[in-house]
């Protein structure tokens, strides 16, 4: 079932001929569930298609259909719902709110949306012993480590019950053991708990926990790689590559 | 893969047969899906350490085939194992079939090496979720040497994919520089002087 379709999405930042071209008549599709990472060189456009997405700027042409909505031009208002309710985003640098606990940072979406305290508090707790922070509920984000920090702001993506996380880089400013702590969890996203991750990423490590990934460069889809195989091509595979190192 | 040396430091511990060996290596590297070691390779490695004088058969389990003659480290054995310990151990990077491969499709003109380059980056990010996948399902308790050597392999494809791309980014450069032809080397029996003279 796709859930996301982006039609010859294009976005210019400025005119005549000094524009940037940031995203060039881009096309493609998500399924339902589907964990897929965005990768490309600077500048390729992955971020942009990722705030596109998100709906945190407006394409110049093209449809990005969400659902069956196509929110490259529905009003300001919509939007903002949407991403309260429909998305959730996890960014490189954490962004959780210093002076507010783990459960307090991730039941505020809840509480801005009208959710009574209690119940909310009571969301994020368990959205908190789902990512493994069960020990953490009361630490504020400088007594977290940040491999800690960015799983409390998973779980904040996912109080709201979104059908879409959304990621920047997100072990962008993580040691490697976090880092793949954190795309493992992403992995759980997608594959336990059934929602659709999108990551841009530029680490081949991270990328590789992905279904899918798409190869951005100079704001087109260059290359797309299926990740996919049955469990006893994928022993032999790793086995070959062992025996050969 | 050469087993010599980690048969050595077995035996400098105490006498094994060929048996115990491998089942020790085995269980060392954390199983047969991590080594496919067959015996048959032990037993032709432990008949060339005897002949190197490295080891010697101390003695055999009666009624029994050569897999349970008990094997023991010689002095001489015993320092070549320090020197093992001792130095490090070189990396051999250089029998690289891509790396051929590339360069033939450089030479051949009709095949394309862009896409020799996106086929074998397309298998290294396939290689690299297949061991992701593998290393998520190992247990940290139990599978220690298969973890390790996960974290190798995927430290390896990184590389692979890092190199592909710098190559990538200067295959102009490599397409146009001439292939050197072979070295002419004169060939045939030597003229007799005879011939020379007539």
């Amino acid at each position: 079932m796709t859930i996301i379709k982006i039609e010859n999405l294009t976005k210019k930042f400025g005119d005549g001929p000094t524009a940037v071209i940031a995203l060039d008549h881009v096309t493609v599709s998500v399924n339902a569930g589907e964990f897929v990472a965005v990768m490309g060189p600077s500048g390729c456009g992955k971020s942009t298609l990722l705030h596109l997405l998100g709906g945190l700027d407006k394409p110049t042409n093209g449809k990005i259909i969400l659902e069956d909505l196509n929110i490259a031009d529905i009003s300001d208002a919509r939007l903002t719902e949407l991403r309260r309710r429909r998305i959730g985003f996890v960014f490189q640098f954490f962004n959780l709110l210093p002076t507010l606990t783990a459960v307090e940072n991730v039941a505020l979406p809840l509480v801005l949306d009208g959710v009574k305290t209690a119940k909310a508090n009571s969301q994020a707790t368990e959205w908190l012993k789902k990512v493994g922070l069960s020990d953490r509920l009361n630490y504020r984000p400088d007594q977290l480590s940040g491999g800690q920090q960015q799983r409390v702001a998973i779980a904040r993506a996912l109080v709201a019950e979104p059908a879409l996380i959304l990621a920047d880089e997100p072990t962008g400013n993580l040691d490697s053991r976090s880092s793949d702590e954190v795309a493992s969890l992403l992995r759980t996203v997608s594959e336990k708990w059934g929602r659709t991750v999108l990551i841009v990423t530029h680490d081949p490590r991270i990328a590789a926990y992905a279904d899918r990934i798409i190869f951005l460069k100079d704001g087109r889809i260059v290359e797309e790689t299926k990740l996919s195989g049955t469990s006893a091509q994928k022993v032999k595979q790793v086995r070959q590559k062992a025996e050969a190192l | 893969m050469s087993v010599r040396y980690a048969l050595l430091g077995l035996l400098a511990q105490r006498p094994c047969h060929g048996y115990e060996l491998h089942s020790t290596l085995l269980s060392i590297v954390g199983g047969q899906e991590n080594w496919d070691l067959k015996p048959a390779q032990i037993y032709t490695t432990l008949a060339r350490l005897e002949n190197s004088g490295l080891v010697r058969q101390a003695g055999t389990d009666k009624d029994s085939g050569p897999e349970k003659h008990i094997y023991t480290i010689t002095p001489k054995g015993k320092q070549e194992v320090t020197r093992w310990f001792r130095e490090g151990v070189a990396e051999n990077h250089v029998h690289d079939e891509f790396f051929i491969k590339l360069m033939i499709a450089l030479a051949l003109e009709e095949v394309n090496a862009v896409e020799i380059i996106r086929i074998q980056r397309n298998t290294l990010y396939q290689q690299l979720h297949n061991v992701t996948t593998q290393r998520q399902n190992a247990k940290p308790g139990q599978d220690m040497a298969r973890l390790l050597m996960l974290d190798k392999t995927v430290m390896h494809l990184e590389a692979d994919l890092r190199w592909l791309e710098m190559i990538e980014g200067r295959l102009d450069e490599v397409a146009h520089q001439p292939i050197p032809p072979p070295a002419n080397r004169p060939r045939g029996r030597p003229m007799k002087v005879r011939q020379l003279n007539d």
